[in-house]
């Protein structure tokens, strides 16, 4: 008869096999008595094994755990990456929001005039006076460069020749403050100025 | 009443329960010391290495997630702490080892007293011969024959805590035994008599 191999032989000592292989090696043991020695020397073994007696935790053992416990700053355990991890999105978003908003002040503050497509969407806020008759207009000039009103009442742009200080200068000019009630008491239905 | 899971009780644990704690502070404080002993054998690096796994348990509270047995966790945490122990104290280790001082006082509160002396010093005598075997083998071997053997952890368990295949468990397993076969031979003998 040919001997298992001692590896079976050992997982059958220790209940590693499924019940199939422990089925064929009880069958073989039945007839072998070198290998059913081998399973007795393996069970004979792990009894030498057991005069290894347990450790038993010293007296204080339990105490000192607790009071390692209760050293723990309290909560301390949530505090880990993940836990965290809502905190640090909140601070990316904000940390964006910041970014976004410092480059459009940026992009607002360097504009070197003002963009058509801007006073088009501003066009409400900005106050226009209303248009000068020709009649009003051979009394007194214009002397403001200012935008114009067509049909369509869209604002054509200024001219670029007009710079910032120029146009704050015009703002001054005694000229269209002293002509102001006059605009203001024309009628409204001629606001529109044709081309 | 039916004894709570390990579960329930990191769950209420979660929940600030210190009774929860206690529970599982006695339920393991036994073989866990146990074990760390028997891996680092030397009883008051055991307890402190066991309570560094208590405590880690109760650090990580909020953040364990139950993906395989309480128990499969937990000899994880122990046997990462034990073998870096171990391999901080490597050289002292082996100076001990060679001088064989385990049969000296700090294991004597280990050995039943019950024995006559004459039994007693017999027992202390197999005991080194055994944790000098177990303390030869490699450490993987070494690490799955005395969760096998002493802590009564499954092979399957073992795989997880080692992080290794069953089979390669198997294999570890005959391969300990195998050495411990041979390194045992007298007290093997001694036995058939």
């Amino acid at each position: 008869m040919i001997c298992l191999n001692r590896e079976q032989l050992f997982r059958y000592a220790h209940h590693l096999l499924n019940p199939q292989e422990v089925a064929a090696v009880r069958a073989h043991l039945g007839g072998c008595s070198r290998c059913r020695e081998a399973v007795i020397n393996y069970q004979r073994l792990d009894a030498v094994l057991d005069a290894w007696k347990p450790a038993e935790p010293s007296a204080g053992f339990d105490t000192r755990v607790r009071q390692a416990v209760r050293a723990q700053p309290a909560g301390r355990a949530g505090w880990s990456f993940g836990d965290l991890r809502w905190a640090r999105t909140l601070a990316l978003v904000s940390l964006g929001a910041l970014v976004i908003a410092g480059v459009v002040w940026l992009a607002r503050s360097q504009r070197p005039g003002l963009n058509p497509s801007a006073l088009a969407t501003k066009q409400p806020s900005v106050k226009v006076p209303a248009p000068i008759s020709p009649e009003v207009a051979k009394l007194k000039p214009a002397t403001v460069a200012r935008p114009q009103v067509k049909n369509s009442g869209k604002l054509e742009p200024m001219s670029s020749s007009v710079s910032e200080d120029e146009d704050a200068g015009a703002l001054d000019d005694d000229d269209l403050l002293a002509n102001f009630d006059i605009l203001s008491e024309l009628p409204k239905r001629d606001a529109r100025v044709s081309d | 009443m039916a004894m709570e899971s390990d579960l329930d009780l990191m769950q209420r644990i979660r929940s600030g329960d210190a009774a929860s704690f206690e529970t599982l502070l006695r339920r393991y404080r036994v073989p866990l010391v146990s074990y760390c002993c028997r891996m680092v054998r030397d009883p008051a690096l055991a307890e402190d290495l066991a309570q560094e796994v208590f405590l880690r348990v109760y650090k990580a509270r909020e953040r364990y997630q139950p993906e395989a047995r309480f128990t499969t966790w937990l000899y994880r945490i122990a046997t990462n702490l034990a073998l870096n122990a171990i391999r901080d104290r490597r050289d002292e280790v082996s100076k001990s080892a060679s001088e064989d001082p385990e049969g000296g006082p700090a294991f004597e509160q280990f050995i039943d007293a019950r024995p006559t002396a004459e039994q007693q010093l017999i027992q202390v005598d197999k005991e080194r011969l055994i944790r000098q075997a177990v303390a030869s083998l490699p450490e993987n071997q070494r690490v799955a024959v005395i969760l096998h053997k002493y802590q009564e952890v499954d092979y399957r368990q073992i795989a997880k805590i080692l992080r290794v295949s069953e089979s390669a468990v198997k294999s570890l397993l005959f391969r300990a035994y195998e050495a411990l076969r041979e390194r045992l031979e007298p007290l093997l003998r001694e036995g058939q008599i």
